[in-house]
């Protein structure tokens, strides 16, 4: 509802901006009166809300995928541990380790692997986040395959250092002598109601800004399992953020049979052409929602992307969509560009950045002097 | 209509007999105080540690007593309250470690400090908070210590810094806290408690060896209730001996189920800090009856028979209980009074907490930083603005 208005408003500041003659600046936005009235949702009105929200969004499954062979209905962390029984399965190698695992994880995303795979390669750390992730990337740079579970995403700010200065630089620094590209990180990710402070946090932003590792986050558990997989086998460290709210609330249909997903590919969920939403993780179907609503209150056909991974990202894919909504259209002719995500955060503004002045350029090579308008919000 | 009779008459007898049991209770001679013998210590690099036998005043102990209980029966009720709804989140009970918290409050003065991680409800209470406050903070109301901002996990009072939520952080904080001690020279001590989970946390080493290099009036404790949310010690830690962890650092191994040996522990600890020796570590020994918090049963990494052996064998309420009673320094119907007063202003918190209003929207965006003058702070979308006030 939040991210609806604000969309609102976007496309109506810049209707009235046009007629105003728009300057090449870019300019933060204000709603523009009617449509802020029709579309506010009650809390901006000032009227104290004493009733309790739940999650805010439906789940949308994706259609049943066709070439990956036979396919089973399962929740997110089914999906999780489905990928994570064929990784065992085809690999030797691979270990799985973490807090609680061993009986099947706070999440129950492990279970039945201790038993089928025994306990060498199944095991329970001890509370020590840092030692998790160091000890992961050891047995990642001998060229076995780690699978680290932080239990919560909140809680891996003490393994941090660990990410950053030592996994992500390990190639780097020696050459191609060594590297820790075998190793995964999954941590349960983002709201989920009542977590608070400690079992809500969405700390992507705080990795994207680090070379050397990768940050994935899925939106379902068809994509779960196919990036998750293509973490694994991929050859950088990876980090894999699954949102902990969708472990039970998304239900699809997901093959049996291993199967990758790309990384550093965003994916065009629905095609528009007046307003590009981006998003990742629950968002996406926060924003397929205000989408259709979008369409069907406003008539204004927006374009949904998942971005899928958050780094490296898929600026093609991304700057495309946006160039082609700035050029392809007669009436409006500067593109609109909406980032939503669950935290305020450096990213945001790195993407804003990097859009302003890719379009920008492209701009100035056109003659074009539009301004852009991009509105990035948390929502929720 | 006999019916009706028998329950009139029983509430008649019911009212005539308080006063007269109270008549009972004044004019009965109880002992002033009484000598008894605690449990010896196990001493890791220190050559004697706290006293075998302590003596037990009537007051102390009625007072104990009445903590013991009131911090029991706000726990339970607690409980209830999670289990109506009435608090969310998440909610972390230390019943059956009573004697831990009430122990160390008897040990050491008002002025002195303590840290401690989520299971705090219980010192929260004992650092001087009221149960109102506790109560209504839980439910996230207006009255509440935090203005019901906090929860569960985060209540704090003077000298009471917490109420922490990451495992294993509030140690390097409990470090600082005493080179503030040692630097503002008033002999006071800080108390830094962590569990036998977060015994494993490389920042509780880091804190051990700046204590030790500084000599800084640190009394570390670990409360060992045996599990680690659901996993047993001998699973977790390479060393059991969590009294022997600081290494470098002197560590006692405490019967936390008995409030006696605690409160000797921690006057033995706290002298010895205030002498200026440095650090040391005690072990308390305890049990937790609930599951790690709410949502765990607490059934599926121990057995109920575990469970009830402690509750008869070693409850530190009812051992306080039994050697009060033995020793005439109580009686059994004065220490029920207790019971009934105690129930009483629980109901009476528990009403406040369930009844007081939840705290002003406006409020939501207050102490984000401290700045003069407010600034505005985004909320959920680009129209809802608070002013971040502090």
């Amino acid at each position: 509802m939040a991210a609806l208005a604000a969309l609102a408003a976007t496309v109506g500041g810049l209707l009235r901006l046009r007629a105003a003659g728009a300057e090449g600046q870019w300019r933060r936005l204000r709603g523009a009166g009617l449509l802020r009235g029709l579309l506010q949702p009650d809390s901006a009105t000032g009227v104290a809300a004493q009733r309790r929200h739940v999650a805010h969004f439906t789940f949308q499954p994706d259609p049943e995928p066709q070439e990956y062979g036979q396919t089973q209905k399962m929740n997110l962390f089914q999906a999780i541990t489905s990928a994570l029984d064929n990784s065992l399965a085809k690999d030797p190698t691979a270990v799985i380790f973490g807090e609680d695992v061993a009986f099947g994880g706070v999440f129950r995303c492990t279970v039945g692997l201790r038993d089928k795979y025994g306990k060498d390669r199944v095991f329970n750390t001890p509370l020590c986040e840092q030692g998790i992730v160091g000890f992961g990337i050891g047995v990642a740079v001998t060229g076995a395959t780690a699978i680290a579970e932080i239990q919560f995403a909140d809680y891996i700010f003490p393994a941090f250092d660990q990410i950053v200065n030592e996994a992500a630089k390990y190639r780097y620094r020696s050459g191609d002598l060594f590297n820790c590209g075998s190793l995964t990180i999954r941590a349960p990710w983002g709201c989920v109601g009542h977590g608070a402070l400690y079992h809500s946090q969405s700390p992507e932003a705080f990795f994207a800004h680090c070379p050397g590792i990768k940050v994935v986050v899925p939106r379902s558990p068809f994509q779960a399992k196919g990036l998750l997989l293509s973490c694994i086998e991929d050859k950088n460290p990876c980090i894999f953020f699954e949102p902990k709210i969708l472990y039970r609330a998304a239900v699809e249909q997901v093959p049996v049979e291993p199967y990758n997903i790309p990384l550093s590919q965003a994916e065009v969920i629905q095609e528009g052409s007046d307003v590009t939403l981006v998003a990742w993780g629950t968002q996406v179907h926060v924003i397929r929602e205000v989408a259709s609503m979008a369409q069907e209150k406003l008539g204004v056909s927006c374009e949904v992307i998942d971005l899928r991974t958050i780094l490296p990202w898929d600026m093609d894919t991304v700057c495309k969509k946006f160039r082609e909504a700035a050029y392809g259209k007669e009436e409006l002719d500067f593109g609109r560009r909406m980032t939503v995500f669950e935290r305020n955060s450096g990213f945001k503004n790195n993407t804003v950045l990097q859009l302003k002045i890719n379009y920008i350029q492209q701009c100035q090579k056109g003659k074009k002097n539009d301004s852009l308008q991009g509105l990035c919000m948390g929502s929720r | 209509m006999r019916k009706m009779l028998a329950a009139v008459s029983r509430v008649l007898s019911g009212v005539a007999q308080k006063p007269a049991s109270r008549v009972l209770v004044a004019s009965r001679n109880f002992a002033n105080d009484a000598t008894f013998e605690i449990k010896k210590c196990d001493l890791h690099r220190l050559e004697e540690g706290p006293p075998v036998t302590t003596v037990l005043t009537r007051e102390d102990g009625l007072r104990y007593y009445r903590m013991m209980q009131t911090v029991r029966r706000m726990e339970l009720k607690a409980d209830q309250l999670y289990k109506q709804k009435i608090i969310r989140g998440f909610c972390h009970l230390c019943d059956g470690q009573e004697a831990c918290c009430v122990g160390l409050e008897a040990g050491i003065n008002p002025t002195d400090h303590l840290i401690t991680a989520y299971r705090a409800h219980g010192f929260t209470f004992t650092r001087g908070l009221s149960v109102r406050e506790i109560l209504a903070e839980l439910t996230g109301r207006r009255g509440g210590c935090a203005k019901g901002k906090g929860g569960s996990m985060h209540m704090y009072a003077k000298n009471f810094y917490g109420g922490n939520g990451i495992v294993g952080a509030q140690v390097p904080l409990g470090a600082g806290i005493a080179l503030a001690c040692k630097y503002n020279g008033k002999d006071e001590v800080c108390l830094t408690l962590y569990g036998d989970g977060a015994a494993n946390q490389g920042q509780i080493f880091e804190a051990y060896n700046m204590a030790a290099l500084w000599k800084l009036p640190c009394i570390f404790i670990c409360e060992n209730n045996r599990y680690g949310m659901g996993t047993s010690v001998e699973r977790a830690a390479a060393s059991t001996d969590y009294y022997k962890r600081g290494d470098f650092i002197p560590g006692l191994r405490v019967d936390g189920m008995d409030i006696l040996c605690v409160r000797e522990a921690t006057r033995f600890a706290a002298a010895y800090c205030r002498s200026g020796k440095g650090p040391i570590l005690m072990e308390l020994q305890t049990y937790r009856y609930h599951g790690h918090s709410m949502s765990d049963p607490g059934v599926s990494y121990r057995t109920r028979e575990e469970i009830q052996e402690v509750r008869s064998k070693s409850d530190p309420i009812m051992l306080l209980k039994d050697r009060m009673v033995n020793s005439n320094l109580a009686s059994v119907e004065e220490l029920k009074e207790i019971d009934v007063e105690v129930r009483k202003e629980i109901e009476d918190a528990a009403q406040f907490a369930t009844a007081d209003p939840e705290p002003p929207l406006e409020e939501l965006g207050y102490h984000i930083y401290s700045s003069d003058p407010p600034f505005e702070v985004r909320g959920a979308n680009q129209w809802i603005k608070f002013k971040s006030i502090s």
